[in-house]
């Protein structure tokens, strides 16, 4: 991996974001919203609208809004919300936090569960356990979040009674309650991961055990353990990183819905809230933190993707 | 069993092998009886297809789940390895018999250091800790004669040489002092100079273990340049045993004559020796480069001046009328690359004059240089559209550059030009054999009627007896077209039988080009007297 390679990817993330902040400026725009009259209220006069306006920057041309507006968010301002007057920031990051709490530890069960089923589905393919694994996968592909979400609450809250059904406890305030919180959400989440992954490990394996160097340890009398632990897994296992990376941004937008059904106040959330106020700077700021989390996550996959197979060699 | 200097290391003993496919039962091997004493070398020659690989996975006890075995036995040192169970085929893979691959490039895993993977047969066999087997390993890399073996331990697979590589797995194949050795085609990957080195080392190494040896290969010039005892294979039965002297010199089957006649001799000259008129050549290249890779982004940014990869360095060449121009050279050396430039499939700087016309740059090449111009591929597989029926696909050259009127006649007309019968139109390109196939590409080349046909690596997928009838397709349709060839190819000795004259390629320059009749003078350049000496002579010239 050269410093080439490295170079090269921060610069087109800081391109990548400022091409978003330029969408995020011109969605936000052509949305039918007047900051004025958000943070006014209906019945402001003509003439308090007006002097809001001039004083926000409003009749500016657009281009100069959004040179402010960028140079603000460069020195670490996101802008005032329209709907409560707080800064968006700080809001946005915790809310982020929460989100990123969810997705780390959906991903960490995924892990643990994907990859060795989609060995197992490898390794004994054609048989029993292989076709158990597809099916699940193909379930878990197949339902929409929001179904096995509310089956999930409706069998473990409702009915059994085992979990809370909805809401968010900080792991600072009370760590079992809100482990018990956030269970269910996990678990519906890492359901569609753990079948995207273990159908991805799964065929990545069966390719690399057809392999001529897989043939040619096993022929030099390594044993079939041993072959798939040192020489299938690694080259198995290094296209699921890009996977798991893409997935990421599945959870940052797909997450939504979860967030949304167990009333967890995630970053999905919060933008779902911005959206239904109309609070432009809010939106800008959720959609940009989301852009950047995913951009930062997708460059730390392929740094680890290129320092494993050290075959690559970006220039 | 006692073993007396008389057993031999490996008999196989009437054994035949089995596969169930869809269509119904497939006898991969029939009664084979083949045995290999200790010191001796059986060459184990056939063609693709013929069951050799087969063999090899059968003593290896390596064989795929959809194999029967109906009959025979498998003696290692007199003990059946049919009887063995898995764990004890486990100990014996790799310590008392081993097996060297065709190509290094892919036996070698991708993602571990060469040490590592020599280092884990000598753990797993001898017993040694990391620390030992990893001193041991450089010891066996100095043995196979590479010079920096502490580094190479640590390399890569991708940080070494094809021939690097194949003497690390021949380190490996000797790490546990086997009883027998299997070597698939071990040089069929490399190029022309580096296979005799190997070949070298191999002679070399098993003079000194006297480790039984059997070597596959389709190759009877290669076989019979090693091995003492040479067994032919034909549809899975063994069609003729005995040692090599007798079977060049008096070949019993009809089948070993063709094998042997098909192999290319460059004493037999295919083509006559004619003298072209100079200064009205059909192709004039004129200082031909072409660069591959980009800037790098930092050296862009920073404005530092980075190294392009040079795939043809100002090359210049001319080729006349009617004539064969052989292009030869490793690997890498620049050949298909030439060929990429003069079909407008690399950007290239220089000249290229073509029937009086000059072509600057591929936007120069317009349909008329196009139809004058054909190129066919070593992969047939890869070059016919797999769901065009050979119809379509021959249909095609037609419409674009001659009037589509009557299709159906003129394609059949093609495929009875290049030997096919007419019915193949309706055939899809997995409906055929490679040969076959080969034919295809060819006559969809011929189909604009070019001056000149560009043939890149066109035989070398090919079985010899294969090989031989395409390039004496070739030759005939050269009679009757009067088209040039650029031929290009790693076969010296194929091309010497076939080109007028013969352009040597290296690292991407142009050594020399010289009459194909004087390419074995010692006026020759270094490099080409090299090439020259590292090729297998032809079958029987080293009895």
């Amino acid at each position: 991996m050269s410093p080439n390679y490295v170079a090269k990817r921060l610069v087109m993330i800081v391109y990548t974001l400022f091409i978003v902040s330029l969408i995020v400026f011109a969605i936000t725009q052509v949305l039918p919203a007047d900051a004025a009259v958000m943070m006014l209220g209906e019945n402001a006069t003509q003439e308090a609208l007006a002097a809001l306006r001039e004083n926000m920057g409003l009749n500016a041309p657009v281009w100069q809004q959004y040179a402010s507006w960028l140079g603000h968010v460069l020195r670490g301002d996101l802008g005032t919300s329209l709907r409560t007057g707080q800064p968006v920031g700080p809001v946005m990051l915790e809310a982020l936090g929460r989100s990123l709490l969810l997705a780390f530890l959906s991903i960490g069960l995924m892990l643990v569960l994907a990859i060795p089923l989609g060995i197992i589905a490898a390794v004994r393919r054609g048989k029993i356990a292989d076709m158990i694994v597809s099916l699940i996968s193909y379930a878990g592909v197949a339902l929409p979040e929001f179904v096995t979400a509310t089956v999930a609450v409706l069998v473990f809250a409702d009915l059994m009674k085992w979990l809370p059904p909805t809401g968010y406890v900080p792991l600072t305030e009370n760590f079992t309650s809100g482990i018990a919180h956030l269970v269910l959400p996990v678990c519906v989440i890492s359901v569609i991961l753990i079948a995207h992954v273990s159908r991805m490990v799964r065929s990545e394996l069966v390719d690399v055990l057809h392999t001529d160097y897989i043939r040619a340890a096993r022929l030099k009398g390594i044993s079939r353990g041993t072959v798939l632990r040192r020489h299938a897994l690694r080259n198995a296992l290094l296209p699921t990183i890009t996977i798991v990376a893409l997935d990421v941004g599945y959870l940052l937008g797909g997450v939504i819905v979860v967030e949304e059904i167990f009333a967890i106040p995630g970053i999905g959330r919060q933008l779902i809230v911005a959206i239904q106020a109309r609070d432009l700077p809010a939106i800008q700021a959720g959609v940009l933190i989301m852009a950047a989390t995913y951009s930062i996550v997708n460059f730390i996959a392929d740094i680890l993707y290129a320092w494993l197979d050290k075959r690559i060699q970006y220039d | 069993m006692t073993t007396t200097p008389e057993t031999p290391v490996l008999a196989i003993d009437n054994y035949s092998l089995d596969y169930d496919t869809a269509s119904g039962v497939f006898h991969a091997l029939r009664n084979i009886d083949l045995a290999v004493h200790r010191g001796e070398i059986l060459g184990l020659v056939g063609e693709s297809g013929s069951g050799k690989t087969s063999l090899a996975w059968s003593i290896m006890r390596y064989l795929p789940k959809n194999a029967r075995e109906p009959g025979g036995r498998i003696l290692l040192s007199g003990e059946n390895l049919l009887e063995k169970t898995d764990a004890q085929i486990e100990a014996f893979r790799g310590r008392r018999i081993s097996m060297v691959f065709q190509d290094p490039s892919t036996s070698l895993n991708p993602t571990l250091s060469l040490g590592t993977q020599l280092a884990e047969v000598l753990v797993r066999h001898r017993g040694l800790t990391r620390q030992q087997a990893w001193k041991e390993g450089e010891a066996m890399l100095d043995r196979v004669g590479l010079k920096t073996p502490a580094a190479m331990m640590n390399r890569m697979p991708h940080e070494a040489s094809g021939g690097e590589k194949q003497r690390v797995v021949i380190a490996s194949a000797f790490a546990c002092n086997p009883e027998c050795i299997i070597f698939d085609e071990p040089t069929t990957a490399l190029d022309v100079i580096t296979s005799c080195q190997i070949l070298d080392l191999f002679v070399e190494l098993q003079a000194e273990t006297g480790v039984a040896s059997l070597y596959i290969s389709h190759d009877l010039a290669l076989v019979s340049r090693t091995a003492s005892r040479v067994a032919v294979i034909r549809r899975g039965e063994i069609v003729e045993q005995g040692a090599v002297r007798d079977i060049f010199a008096r070949p019993q089957q009809d089948y070993t004559r063709e094998l042997i006649a098909a192999v290319p001799d460059p004493a037999h000259r295919l083509v006559g020796d004619r003298v072209f008129e100079t200064g009205k050549p059909l192709v004039r290249i004129e200082n031909v480069s072409v660069h591959y890779g980009r800037r790098p982004f930092l050296a862009a940014i920073t404005g530092r001046k980075a190294e392009r990869v040079a795939g043809n360095n100002a090359i210049s060449l001319s080729i006349n009328p009617g004539e064969v121009l052989g292009v030869v050279g490793e690997s890498g050396s620049g050949k298909s690359t030439l060929a990429k430039a003069m079909t407008g499939l690399n950007r290239f700087e220089g000249r290229i004059w073509f029937d009086g016309r000059e072509i600057r740059n591929v936007g120069d090449m317009d349909n008329a240089y196009r139809k004058d111009v054909q190129i066919i591929f070593q992969h047939p597989d890869a070059s016919l559209n797999p769901r065009q029926k050979i119809s379509e696909i021959l249909s095609r050259p037609l419409k674009l550059f001659g009037d589509a009127s009557h299709l159906d006649q003129k394609v059949g007309d093609m495929l009875e030009q290049v030997r096919l019968p007419r019915t193949h139109a309706q055939r899809y390109p997995h409906q055929l054999s490679g040969g076959e196939k080969q034919r295809v590409a060819i006559a969809r080349a011929f189909a604009s009627k070019p001056k000149l046909v560009i043939c890149d690596e066109i035989t070398s997928a090919l079985d010899v007896s294969v090989q031989a009838s395409v390039v004496q397709l070739l030759l005939e349709l050269q009679k009757t077209s009067g088209a040039s060839y650029l031929f290009i190819t790693h076969d010296l000795n194929l091309i010497r039988q076939i080109a007028h004259r013969i352009a040597v390629m290296y690292r991407g320059n142009l050594v020399e080009i010289a009459p194909a009749a004087d390419i074995d003078s010692p006026d020759r350049a270094e490099y080409t007297r090299r090439l020259i000496e590292a090729v297998p002579r032809p079958a029987g010239q080293y009895l």
